[in-house]
C-alpha cells in the first residue's frame, strides 16, 4: 500500500508532463485540423535548443526558456504561413503528408548538427530527493511539475481571457462564421500553430533538464501525444488534461503491479476502447457533423 | 476508360521483359523492392484511394503477413509457395477484426486508431517472445532448396518472378474491385458517405471489403518480404514503412490505379539515388515530400487528369451508373 502512493504520485508526474507535451497537439488537431506528427520533432528542437542555450550560450534556465519560447513561437510562425497556409481547406492527407515530411527533414537535420548523444540542459535545481511521509520525488522533479502547471495555466488564460484566444475559440466553432465577422482566420492559425510549438519546445527543454533531450524521441513524444488527445478529446483543453494524468497514473500502477514490459500497450489498449464506446474522447462535446 | 487499363498491362509486360535484358543483381534487387512497395502501395490505395479513409495502419497487415510467413516456413517447415498465401489470409482475418473497430469512425479519429492498432502490434512482436523472438526478430528464414544449387543471380531472377506475380495479382483484384459495383459503391461512399447512405449502400459493407481485400495483398507482401530478406523483426510494423507506402501513394495519386506503381518507381529510385548524399539522403528526402505536396497535391496521376479534363477528356474516376455492362470488361 505504501508503494501505492508512491506509484500513484510518480504516475501524477509523468502525467503532468504528457498533459503538457500534449497541450500543443491538441490546440493544433482540435482548431486547425492538422494531424500534426511534426509535433514531436518540436518538442525535440526545443530541448536540443535549451540544451545549446544552457550549455553553449551559458544562460540560465530561464532566460533559455525564455529564448527557446520566442525562437520555436516564430519558427511555428513560419511554418503555418508558407506550409500550412498552402494545404488549408484540402481535407487531412496533405497535412499529414506535409508535418511527416516536416518531421523528416526537422529529425534528420539535427542528427546532422548535433548527433545522437543525449543531451543534458542545466537543471535549476539540484536532483537531490525529497522524502513526503511514504512517498519520494525529487525537487527537480517537483519544480517541473510546478512549471508544467504554470505554462498550462498561461495557455489556459491566453485562450479564456484575451482577445486572441476569443478569436481562437470562435474559429474552432466555425471558421466561416469567424471570417464574417471580421476575425482574421489566417493570423489566428498561425498564432495557434506558434503557440502549439512553444508549448511543445518548452516541454523539451523542460523534460530535457529531467531526463536528457534526444533526437530520436521525436516519434515517440508524437505517439505518447496522440494517445493523450485521443483519449481526452480533440481540441479539449481540460481533456488534455485529464488524458495526460489519466495516461500517466494507469501506466504508473501497471507498470508497478503487473509488467513493465508491456507498459507502452497501455495507452494504446485504451485508445482504442475510447474510441469504441465514446467515439470522440471522454471530454469531447463535438458531435458528427454532416 | 480503358487508358488506365492499358497502361497497366504495358507496364507489367515491360517488366516481365527486364530480367532477360538485365544480368546486374543490384538492378534487379532494386526491380524486387519497387514491385514489393507497389503491391503496398497498391493496397494501401484500395482504403486510401477508394474508401477515402486515411489508414496509418497498414503495417499492421505487412508485419502480421511478414511473421506468419516466418513462423509457419521456421517452426513447421512449410515451403514457400504455402506461407505466402497462409500470411495473406491471416492478414485479412486481422484485417476483419481491425476494420470491424475501426471503420465506424472517420477523419482524425481513423488515422490515429488504426495508428494505435500498428503500435499495439508492434509491441506484441517486441514482448512475446515465446512466439516472435522479440526484439531479436526471426532470422534464417528458408529460402526454397533449389536455390541454393542456383547461385545468386537465379535466385534474384526467381523472387523477381515472384514479386511480379504477386504485383500482377494485386492489380488484377484492385482493377476487379475498382470496375465492380462494390467499388463504385465505395467511391460514393468516399464522395459523400451521407448521399451513399440515402441510396441504400451500407457504408461499411463496402469499406470492409476494401479493407480485408488491401490486408490480404499486404498480408503477401509480407510473406513475401520475409523470405526474400530471410529476415523479421518488429521493424516490419516500423512507422517508417507506413511513411514510404503513404508517401508513394499520395505523391503517385490515390484514388487511380497507376498512381501507386508510379510512386513505388519514384520513391524507391529516389532513396537509392539519395544514397550518394550520405547523412543529408533523409533530409532531402523530407525537403522533397514537403516539396511534392506543396506543389504536386493530387500526386503525378492527379495532375495528369487534371490536365486531361481540362482539355474535356472524361476522369477516369467518374462515378457514372453503369452496373451491369462494365462487370465482365476485365
Amino acid at each position: 500500500m505504501e508503494l501505492f502512493l508512491q506509484y500513484l504520485a510518480n504516475g501524477l508526474v509523468t502525467g503532468t508532463f504528457y498533459a503538457l507535451s500534449a497541450l500543443g497537439l491538441t490546440l493544433i488537431l482540435g482548431l486547425m485540423r492538422v494531424v500534426n506528427f511534426a509535433h514531436g520533432e518540436l518538442y525535440m528542437l526545443g530541448g536540443v535548443m535549451g540544451w545549446w542555450a544552457t550549455t553553449r550560450l551559458g544562460l540560465d534556465f530561464f532566460s533559455g526558456l525564455v529564448l527557446v519560447a520566442v525562437v520555436m513561437g516564430a519558427f511555428g510562425w513560419l511554418v503555418d504561413r508558407f506550409l500550412i497556409e498552402r494545404i488549408r481547406d484540402q481535407g487531412e492527407e496533405p497535412g499529414i503528408l506535409l508535418t511527416i515530411g516536416l518531421s523528416i527533414f526537422l529529425a534528420n537535420t539535427a542528427l546532422l548538427v548535433v548527433g545522437t548523444a543525449p543531451l543534458k540542459v542545466e537543471a535549476p535545481l539540484s536532483a537531490a530527493p525529497l522524502i513526503l511521509g511514504p512517498v519520494v520525488v525529487t525537487k527537480l522533479r517537483i519544480f517541473a511539475v510546478a512549471l508544467s502547471a504554470v505554462l498550462i495555466v498561461a495557455a489556459w488564460l491566453v485562450i479564456q481571457k484575451t482577445r486572441l484566444g476569443r478569436a481562437m475559440r470562435a474559429t474552432f466553432q466555425d471558421p466561416m462564421a469567424a471570417r464574417l465577422v471580421g476575425v482574421r482566420t489566417a493570423n489566428v492559425y498561425a498564432a495557434t500553430f506558434a503557440m502549439g510549438t512553444v508549448i511543445a519546445s518548452l516541454a523539451g527543454m523542460l523534460l530535457g533538464s529531467i531526463y536528457s533531450a534526444q533526437v530520436a524521441i521525436g516519434g515517440l513524444v508524437s505517439i505518447k501525444a496522440f494517445v493523450v488527445v485521443i483519449l481526452g478529446g480533440m481540441g479539449s483543453f481540460a481533456g488534455a488534461i485529464a488524458g495526460g494524468l489519466l495516461l500517466g497514473v494507469v501506466e504508473a500502477l501497471w507498470g508497478g503491479y503487473v509488467a513493465t514490459g508491456w507498459v507502452d500497450i497501455i495507452g494504446f489498449a485504451m485508445v482504442i476502447l475510447t474510441l469504441l464506446c465514446r467515439p470522440y474522447g471522454l471530454f469531447s462535446k463535438r458531435a458528427e457533423r454532416a | 476508360m480503358n487508358i488506365e487499363k492499358r497502361i497497366l498491362f504495358g507496364m507489367m509486360a515491360l517488366a516481365a521483359v527486364v530480367p532477360l535484358v538485365v544480368q546486374d543483381q543490384y538492378v534487379l534487387h532494386i526491380a524486387i523492392m519497387v514491385f514489393f512497395f507497389a503491391v503496398l502501395a497498391s493496397s494501401l490505395n484500395l482504403v486510401v484511394g477508394y474508401v477515402g479513409e486515411f489508414s496509418l495502419g497498414h503495417t499492421a497487415f505487412l508485419g502480421t503477413g511478414a511473421y506468419t510467413a516466418a513462423i509457419l516456413s521456421t517452426q513447421f517447415g512449410w515451403p514457400l509457395w504455402a506461407t505466402i498465401p497462409a500470411a495473406g489470409v491471416l492478414a485479412a482475418l486481422v484485417g476483419v477484426v481491425i476494420g470491424g473497430l475501426t471503420l465506424r469512425l472517420q477523419g482524425p479519429f481513423f488515422v490515429i486508431v488504426t495508428l494505435s492498432f500498428a503500435e499495439v502490434m508492434r509491441l506484441i512482436a517486441d514482448n512475446w517472445i515465446g512466439l516472435t523472438n522479440g526484439p531479436m526478430g526471426i532470422a534464417g528464414v528458408p529460402q526454397p532448396a533449389f536455390l541454393k544449387e542456383a547461385g545468386n543471380l537465379a535466385a534474384k531472377q526467381f523472387y523477381y518472378g515472384i514479386a511480379w506475380v504477386l504485383l500482377a495479382l494485386t492489380l488484377y483484384l484492385s482493377y476487379r474491385f475498382v470496375n465492380s459495383n462494390a467499388g463504385r459503391a465505395a467511391v460514393a461512399v468516399r464522395e459523400n458517405r451521407y448521399v451513399a447512405q440515402s441510396i441504400g449502400i451500407r457504408p461499411l459493407t463496402y469499406t470492409m471489403l476494401a479493407l480485408v481485400l488491401g490486408a490480404l495483398l499486404s498480408g503477401m507482401a509480407g510473406g513475401f518480404y520475409a523470405h526474400y530478406i530471410s529476415f523479421v523483426g518488429p521493424e516490419v510494423y516500423r512507422f517508417a514503412f507506413m511513411a514510404s507506402m503513404i508517401i508513394m501513394v499520395l505523391i503517385g495519386g490515390k484514388g487511380t490505379l497507376v498512381g501507386p506503381l508510379i510512386g513505388a518507381l519514384l520513391v524507391t529510385f529516389l532513396e537509392e539515388y539519395l544514397r550518394e548524399a550520405k547523412e543529408l539522403r533523409l533530409s532531402i528526402f523530407g525537403l522533397a515530400v514537403i516539396a511534392i505536396v506543396l506543389f504536386l497535391p493530387r500526386g503525378l496521376m492527379g495532375f495528369v487528369t487534371q490536365r486531361r479534363e481540362k482539355s474535356g477528356l472524361a476522369a477516369p474516376t467518374s462515378t457514372t451508373p453503369n452496373p451491369t455492362s462494365s462487370r465482365r470488361t476485365a
